[in-house]
Parts: structure tokens; C-alpha cells; sequence
């Protein structure tokens, strides 16, 4: 089957390159290398498509997807986790000048409706039964979408709602369309324009109704050109494909990056897999949000508690030097014989395999961003020789706006802007950034538009910072996020919840005292790392709730929070807190799916709580509602201790 | 440490079930084997002719008994009987003309068919009364080599090997002897490690573990008992041809007596039952650790200036082997290879205790 003799042409940007992501799969399919482009595991193994049999795969989508009535200017709903014909879905939309949305696959049915507000989505793309399910619930609810397209059909032999149509049925449609009308590939692939949405995404919604934000091909190729010139992507990377599909990171790293940089994108086979999975791919690029990095350093530390004599050994030996050499490092000291003797069997006794075990021991350019990072968690990681940094962006600019440079790497800042982005600080403090990757307004709403982008093409994130001398820019926080105690002590609780968060027995924290005497916490510990240290103990427990109320696991968070404590000023130290019973969930609000804390919701939900934490009683008794999985709702009595620190 | 497992992946689950997955277990063996192979350019023609050659030779006899001991569960305290039968069988062949090639089939065969006779014995008996069957199978086949002249060669009862080549190769000097035995001690080897994927392995491991329940899943144990004294038989016979022309040169009766047999089953055992790792380690430390235990306390006493007694000079080199055998057995009742396989995996998990997701 040759689609590729047929095609000539697409559309290209002044320097030649091309314009669109559908132009740059046509181009890899044009010249293959030997590496395949796509693969992704599948019992076990690993599946591999090579850049022509991913331009077949994805023009046959598409020109099957365009007899279902898909056409330009639509949305096509996405959800489901990182599958290969997910993203060749994706893709093939874009060919037909239409555009993905996708859908975190853990929002609710009662949420959706909040993600397909634009662009009129009638037809959507589920990965499996239980998206399909969701779909169709959602199709009772608002009459939309009428077509539901999946793509595994296990479970779904025996469903008989019309406008149900397997993935494989539409690609065999649009190849028998393809073999019919000679011109078509051709035409697919050039069809797409470097100003047409490439994907709609949208914004995290920490406060209020998440907003659409359409990334057009021209945004993400420029954002990528932009980061491919300053060095933080090279062409042929591997990637690896586990991130959300509906997070800017995963669309614009993984599928834009990879298709317009020749990458070979590794897709594992499950979410629950990806950890051993990464392993197998060993990814060239690695980027992470700060907690996934967190995560890998328990489960690091986790692991070493309990391993043999000798090997603790070496690590309590090696590890604490190689984290102070780094720190050292990082400030300009230049390691002596000595240390670099100490760092090369290091490397070999304990860097290495741990790199190995992680699987990130080809991991050349390992990236961090959205939150702060805990410094022992950067140092750490560091320390292995692993080059993390951190990087700089949002939604809005295709998370592609500043990153730092090896050499000027420090823990306080995000690094600088990329070659292309311009950074201007405003007098209130506000980062305004203006690349060829900033977005070009939300969809349907002026107003908002109007608020994010000045006149003259900036865009304002909202972000209070600032530019050091040496050109690295510093994110303090939200400039909304600055919150005030009664005394008029300014303060950002993110930034101390961040710096909890760093223990590894606290998976969550919501600092509490705006407006009021004293700061207090609410904390969710880490059941994994407390429940291993509890076990170590021979502390017994049946659950979350019982383990959070142990007095020894009282005193662990206490100690944890006095340890903290010493790096606050007078006024902004936490005198009290209680361990909630549970970890803030997604599914109940309390955060968003990228996990950032809803104030509101927590301070509402809680709101008992907070009351006791400040009237000075030991204990409180808290109604807890829950809402179970079918969908009623019931109330548990739960008795939480209040501790002093 | 030395493992590395980032960024092993297959496409095809046949890759998945190669022998070596990790590369630093391949390279283990690309290394030993290019090691063994320039050796008789690299050390001492005696060190070749004396510790590599049978360490080589011997080793293919314990990888036969461990088919039939680690392998099938069953004990066998003939097989020195089984190699002497090999050995005549190949001889006489070669003296009435037959090519080496073909002489050593006959050798195998021969002690396959004999030895399957005496195997037939494990389908009625099991555990120690199998023991006295096949220790009644290497007086037998001692007595009858020593009895007839015909198979004995005579008087003098020793029997020399003709002059023979191996695929057009003369198998004369140090060096043809070594590599002969190395090609097919290799052949064997590989022989060995795929035998536990196939089928016939896997009846073999359920007829180990309980005959009786092998047969209720559908393993005949009667055909596998057989088959499996047939096979380790066969290969018996063709050690014993490469003993005779690699190594020998000429035979005599009691190069094949129950001593053999005994030190046979030790190495079997020191090394690691049904493993093929075990059955070079087994014979290394068999056959080397007495001349190693004598050396050192021959420099111990030479250095120190210690006035041993003669006969306890003699003695205690075979008193420490003895020793150091039990240890070696009370550390690890499984034999050196899991020794090796303990130390594999201490390092394959490294740095933490266990294989962790």
C-alpha cells in the first residue's frame, strides 16, 4: 500500500519546515529512519509502527472519521488513557482541520458536560466500555455526542445504541475510501493550515469553570522550534507516553514534539504498568511532574529501608555526600580529585543502578514544572546524575517558556526564557510572556481573552515574579494566591504546603489562616511511606482513617511540621493541625485532576474542622459525607485529634 | 551492580524467551567462552592438557548424569559403568575402521542401549533400591569388561586408542584434543540449556517431582523414565569416546570403576541437581580443590617452616576437601550453582533487597 507515492506536498513554514503536525508526520513518513515511530506494549510485548504505517494508520482515521461527518472547525471528544490509536485519532482529526479535546478519563459523568462546550463535539472517541458507558450517559443528559467511536471492544459485543462504531470499523472505511479516490491522501495531508486549532485543552479550573484554550499547529510548532533551538529537545528523542492525555504536557511533549522532532513515542500498556514499562523503554526524555518525582524518591527511600545491611550501607554513605557535592555544584564549586573519584564509584555502586531501576539511565533531558520542587527531591535526583530542571509555562503558551540552562541550574528559579519568548514583568509583579506558542484566545469568551493577552500580544499569566541579574526568572506564586494573616503577614500558602509536602509520610496538606491569628494545617498522610513506617513499628492498623489517628503517626507529622517550622518567620509558623481521615480526593473536589488544592471546596467541605482548629479544642467530632460509587451519598462519624506543634 | 535492565524490550515473545536476556549475562558467556578458546595460547600447555582439558571432559559427564538426576529425579550409581561402555564400544569401533564422527554415535548408542536395559529396572524400583539396581549395573558391566578379552583387549587389558581426526582435524598434540572436546562439550552445553524449555524437559521435571501425579496430567512416567535413561545413556557413551581419544588415549577397566561413579554423583550434587551451571562448578571443585587444598598447605608448610607429619601431610588436603564439601552442602543444600544464583540475585536487585516495581 503505497499512500506515500502519492503524496508530494504540505504545507511548510518560511524556513521549510513543516507547518503542521499532520505536514510533519507526512515529512517523517517521507524520509523513515530505522526507528519506528509509535510503539506501544500489548500483553507484554511491544508494538511497533514505523512513520508511514502511522501516516496510513492516521489518513485512514481520518478519511474514515470524515464519512462520520467530522469536519473543519469541529471538536472530536477524546478520553481515555495514552493509547497509540488514541493519538492517531488525534491526529487524524487534525487532517480534517477539526481538533481533539480530550478528557481526562477520571472526570465524572456529572462533570463532563463541562468539557464539551466547544466546538460542538458530536462525535467522540472513548478508549474502552467504561468511557463508552460514560458517554452514553452523558448522551441522555445533553443529546451529545451522537456518534461514539472505541477502541477496545472488549465488553462492548453486546451494546446496541446506535452511533456506536468501532475505531477499526472507521480506519477501514476511510482505507477503503483511501484505495477508491486517488487524491485523497494527498489532499488529507494538506488540508490542515498552521492557523487551524491543533487541540483544545483546558485549564486546570482551580478557580471556577475550567476555560477552553485552543493550541493552534502554528503555537505548537513555533513553542517546539522555540525549545528545539535552546537545546531542551533534540530531534529522534524517545519519549515515553504516560502522562494524562488531557494535560498540555502530554499533546504538546509527547505527540507534538515526537511527531515534529522524528521521537519514537513509547506507550505503555497500562497506567498501573507505566512504572515497569518505563523501564523497558529507558526514554531519552523524561518530564514529570514535581510529586511523580517525589513518588519515585519514596518509593527509592521505601525500598532502602528495608534492603540488606551492606547495601543500606553504601547508600546512607554515598547518597548524603553525592546530595552535598551536587548542592556545592550547583552554587559553582568545581569538585576535586578526590570527589570525582568518589562521584565515579559512586556511579557505578549506587547512581547507576538506581538510575537503572528508575529506568532513566539514558534520561539526557529530564524536566520538571507546573509546582515548586522540593530541593532534597531536585538534589537528589541531581545527585544520581540525572540532568532535571525545571522549566517554566502554562497552558496558554504551550508549557513551553522558559526552562534552565545546564550550568545556571538552581532550586529558586525556573530558568530562562527560551530562544523566541519574550518575558516582561509588570510593575504589580506579573509575568508577561509573548512567543510564537502563546495561544490566541479562549474559545468563546472575549472577556477572558481580553484579560489574558495586552494589546500588543502579551500574555499575562497571572504569575508574580522576577528576573535575577544573570537572566533566570523566579516564580514566587500566584499573584491571586497572596493571602494575608490578621497580624498583615503576607504569605503564599502553596509555597509552605509545597515545602511539607516534601516529607515523604505527607501526601497532602492545605495550609489554613488567611485573615486569621495563627496558621494551621490540615494534613493527608502518604498511606504508603506511613504505612510501611507504621509497620516497621509494629504500629497496627486496618485503614487510612486508623493509621492518621495513631499517636506515633501524630507525633511523625508533628516532628515533620516542627521541622519545617524552623524555616518560617515568627507569625508564619503552624501551631496546630489535624490528620484528616482521608487523602483529598479529585472525585470529591477537594482537588483538580492535575492535583492542586481547591481552597473553597476544602475550606467548605471542612469547615467544622476549621472551626476546632481554631477554638482551641483537642478533638473534633466530623461528619464526614460520602458519596459512594453508585452514586448515594451517606455520612460517617469520624473522631479527629488536634494536636498542638 | 553489574545488571543493568533499562531498556530491555522485545517485539516478539520468542525474544522474550531467549536464553540470556540481560546483556551482562551475555557477556559473561561471550567472555568465558573466548576465554577458553585462546587458553592453549594464553598458559602452560600442561595447564591446558592437565585442569582445562578435564575439566571439559568431565563436565560433559555430569551434565548427562544431571539430566537424569536434577533432570528426572532418578539416581544412577553406574554411569562410570555407562562411560566405560562408551568408551570400549567407540575404541573397538574406531580399530575396526570406523571414522571418529561415527564411532562415538556408536559409543552413545551402545551405552543407551545397555543403559536403558538397567534403566528399565527404575520403572519398577524407586529411590535407594534404583541405587543398588544401578550399582548392580557397574559391577556387572566392570565384571564382564574384565572377563572377556574380546572387549578388554587382552592380557594386558588395556586397549589403545588409534590414531583419528574429528571433521578432518587430527586429533593429535595439546591442542586438537582441547578444542575437539570444547566444540562438543559446547554443542552439549547449549544442548543442555534449551533440553529444560522443551517438552520433553518439562515431562521430565513432572516425572521428578511425582511420577504418579505426572501421569495423572498426561506424561506416560514408563516412556519418560526410559527416554530419560536412554538420552543421559547416549550421552554417557559419547563422553566416554571423547575421554578415550581426547584425553586417554588408552583404556583400561579401571579407569571405570565405581569410584568413577561416586565421584560422578558427587559432582552432581556439589554442583547443583537439574542445573547446567552446577555441573561445571561441581566438577571444578571436585576435581581441582584437592590439588589446590595440597598446594596451599604445601606453600603453608614450606613458608612457616611448619614440620607437618608425612602421613598428615598427606591426609589433610583430603580431610579439608572432605570439609569443605559438607560446608559447601550445609550453606547451601542446592549446590553451587544456587550459590552462584544467591549472589546473582543479591546483585540483580541492587541496591534494594527484593525485585521491586
Amino acid at each position: 500500500m503505497s499512500i506515500q507515492g502519492k503524496i508530494t506536498g504540505w504545507p511548510v513554514t518560511d524556513g521549510g519546515a513543516p507547518a503542521t503536525l499532520v505536514a510533519a508526520l507526512a515529512a517523517n513518513a517521507a524520509q523513515p529512519g530505522s526507528r519506528p515511530g509509535f510503539r506501544e506494549r500489548d500483553f507484554g510485548i511491544w508494538r511497533e509502527w514505523s512513520w508511514p504505517q502511522v501516516l496510513d494508520e492516521v489518513l485512514s482515521i481520518a478519511a474514515g472519521l470524515e464519512t462520520l461527518g467530522l469536519g473543519p472547525g469541529r471538536a472530536l471528544t477524546v478520553v481515555g488513557d495514552n493509547r497509540a490509536a488514541i493519538y492517531f485519532t488525534m491526529l487524524a482529526a487534525n487532517a480534517l482541520r477539526a481538533f481533539p479535546s480530550p478528557v481526562y478519563p477520571d472526570v465524572p459523568v456529572d462533570e463532563f458536560k463541562t468539557f464539551v462546550r466547544f466546538g460542538e463535539p458530536d462525535i467522540a472517541l472513548a478508549e474502552d466500555q467504561e468511557q463508552v458507558d460514560k458517554l452514553l450517559d452523558l448522551r441522555g443528559r445533553i443529546g451529545r455526542p451522537s456518534t461514539i467511536i472505541y477502541d477496545d471492544p472488549r465488553g462492548l459485543a453486546g451494546y446496541v445504541e446506535p452511533g456506536l462504531i468501532a475505531l477499526s470499523e472507521v480506519a477501514d472505511r476511510g482505507r477503503a475510501r483511501l484505495a477508491a479516490e486517488p487524491g485523497l491522501a494527498a489532499d488529507l495531508v494538506a488540508r490542515a493550515r498552521p492557523d487551524d486549532p491543533a487541540v483544545l485543552l483546558y485549564s486546570s479550573g482551580t478557580t471556577g469553570t475550567p476555560k477552553g484554550i485552543p493550541l493552534l499547529h502554528s503555537n505548537i510548532v513555533g513553542g517546539i522550534a522555540n525549545a528545539e533551538a535552546g537545546g531542551y529537545f533534540q530531534r529522534g528523542e524517545t519519549l515515553f507516553a504516560y502522562l494524562p492525555t488531557a494535560w498540555v504536557g502530554d499533546f504538546v511533549f509527547t505527540l507534538g514534539a515526537g511527531v515534529l522532532l522524528q521521537a519514537t513515542i513509547n506507550i505503555p500498556e497500562r497506567a498501573e504498568t507505566a512504572l515497569h514499562d518505563l523501564r523497558e523503554v529507558a526514554p531519552t526524555f523524561y518530564l514529570a511532574a514535581p510529586r511523580a518525582w517525589d513518588a519515585m524518591l519514596t518509593r527509592i527511600q521505601v525500598g532502602m529501608a528495608d534492603s540488606t545491611p551492606l547495601k543500606r550501607r553504601l547508600y546512607d554513605w554515598f547518597i548524603p555526600r553525592a546530595i552535598e557535592l551536587e548542592r556545592k555544584r550547583l552554587k559553582g564549586y568545581r569538585p576535586s580529585a578526590v570527589e570525582r573519584l568518589r562521584e565515579a564509584v559512586g556511579s557505578f555502586v549506587m547512581y547507576g543502578p538506581l538510575k537503572d531501576y528508575l529506568g532513566l539511565s539514558r534520561a539526557e533531558r529530564a524536566f520538571t514544572g507546573g509546582e515548586a520542587m522540593g530541593e532534597d527531591t531536585f538534589l537528589f535526583f541531581r545527585a544520581l546524575g540525572i540532568k532535571l530542571k525545571q522549566f517554566y509555562g502554562q497552558t496558554e503558551t504551550c508549557a513551553l517558556s522558559a526552562a534552565q540552562v545546564e550550568g545556571s541550574v538552581r532550586i529558586d528559579t525556573v530558568g530562562r526564557a527560551m530562544p523566541g519568548v519574550e518575558v516582561r514583568i509588570e510593575d504589580s509583579g506579573e509575568i508577561l510572556i509573548r512567543s510564537a506558542s502563546v495561544f490566541h484566545g479562549y474559545a468563546d469568551n472575549p472577556e477572558a481573552t481580553a484579560e489574558a493577552l495586552t494589546p500588543d500580544g502579551f500574555l499575562r499569566t497571572g504569575d508574580a515574579g522576577h528576573i535575577q541579574d544573570s537572566g533566570d526568572l523566579v516564580v514566587l506564586g500566584r499573584v491571586s494566591e497572596l493571602v494575608e494573616t490578621a497580624q498583615g503577614q503576607r504569605f503564599i500558602p502553596t509555597f509552605i504546603e509545597n515545602r511539607l509536602k516534601f516529607s515523604p509520610y505527607i501526601r497532602n496538606v492545605a495550609i489554613l489562616g488567611a485573615g486569621l491569628e495563627e496558621l494551621t494545617a490540615i494534613v493527608c498522610i502518604d498511606y504508603e511511606a506511613a504505612g510501611h513506617w507504621a509497620e516497621q513499628r509494629s504500629i497496627s492498623y486496618s485503614s487510612y482513617a486508623e493509621l492518621s489517628q495513631k499517636p506515633e503517626m501524630l507525633e511523625l507529622v508533628a516532628g515533620e511540621i516542627a521541622r519545617m517550622n524552623e524555616l518560617q518567620p515568627d507569625g508564619l509558623k503552624i501551631r496546630r493541625f489535624v490528620n484528616l481521615h482521608k487523602d483529598f480526593d479529585a472525585d470529591d473536589g477537594e482537588i483538580t485532576r492535575t492535583r492542586k488544592l481547591r481552597r473553597k471546596v476544602i475550606e467548605q467541605t471542612y469547615a467544622a474542622l476549621v472551626a476546632a482548629l481554631y477554638d482551641g479544642s483537642d478533638e473534633v467530632i466530623f461528619d464526614a459525607k460520602i458519596t459512594y460509587e453508585d452514586g448515594r451519598e451517606g455520612t460517617l462519624r469520624r473522631n479527629l485529634v488536634i494536636r498542638r506543634v | 551492580m553489574i545488571y543493568r535492565r533499562a531498556g530491555i524490550s522485545f517485539t516478539r515473545y520468542q525474544d522474550e524467551r531467549r536464553l540470556w536476556k540481560l546483556p551482562t549475562d551475555r557477556w559473561a558467556v561471550i567472555v568465558i567462552f573466548a576465554l577458553l578458546l585462546v587458553a592453549p595460547f594464553l598458559v602452560d600447555r600442561l595447564f591446558v592438557v592437565g585442569y582445562l582439558l578435564p575439566l571439559i571432559i568431565w563436565s560433559m559427564a555430569a551434565m548427562g548424569l544431571n539430566l537424569l538426576m536434577g533432570g528426572a529425579g532418578q539416581i544412577h550409581l553406574g554411569y562410570g559403568a555407562v562411560i566405560g561402555i562408551g568408551a570400549y564400544a567407540s575404541v573397538h569401533a574406531m580399530r575396526a575402521g570406523l571414522p571418529f564422527e561415527l564411532a562415538m554415535i556408536v559409543g552413545g548408542l551402545a551405552s543407551a542401549a545397555i543403559g536403558v536395559v538397567f534403566g528399565a529396572a527404575a520403572l519398577r524400583v524407586k529411590g535407594l533400591y534404583l541405587a543398588m539396581a544401578t550399582l548392580a549395573m557397574q559391577y556387572i558391566v566392570d565384571f564382564v569388561i574384565v572377563q572377556v578379552p574380546a572387549i578388554s583387549g587382552g592380557t594386558q587389558a588395556a586397549l589403545s586408542v588409534p590414531r583419528t581426526s574429528f571433521l578432518g582435524i587430527a586429533i593429535q598434540g595439546d591442542r586438537a584434543p582441547y578444542y575437539v572436546a570444547l566444540a562438543l562439550c559446547a554443542v552439549l552445553t547449549l544442548f543442555m540449556l534449551n533440553v529444560r524449555r522443551t517438552s520433553f524437559g518439562r515431562a521430565l521435571a513432572a516425572v521428578r517431582e511425582k511420577d504418579y501425579a505426572a501421569s495423572i496430567i498426561g506424561v506416560d512416567p514408563f516412556r519418560y523414565k526410559l527416554l530419560a535413561f536412554w538420552v543421559s545413556s547416549f550421552i554417557g557413551g559419547m563422553t566416554g569416546a571423547v575421554l578415550a581419544v581426547c584425553y586417554y588415549r588408552t583404556i583400561s577397566p579401571d579407569q571405570f570403576h565405581l569410584d568413577l561413579s561416586i565421584q560422578l554423583v558427587a559432582m552432581v550434587i556439589v554442583g547443583g541437581l537439574g542445573s547446567v551451571l552446577g555441573g561445571f562448578l561441581g566438577v571444578g571443585l571436585i576435581l581441582f580443590a584437592p590439588i589446590v587444598l595440597n598446594q596451599l598447605i604445601g606453600l603453608a608448610a614450606d613458608q612457616f617452616g611448619v614440620a607437618i607429619p608425612t602421613d598428615l601431610r598427606a591426609h589433610l588436603p583430603l580431610m579439608l576437601y572432605g570439609g569443605l564439601i559438607m560446608g559447601f552442602l550445609l550453606l547451601e543444600p542446592l549446590g553451587l550453582a544456587k550459590i552462584y544464583s544467591n549472589i546473582r540475585n543479591y546483585l540483580l536487585v541492587w541496591p534494594f533487597r527484593h525485585a521491586r516495581q
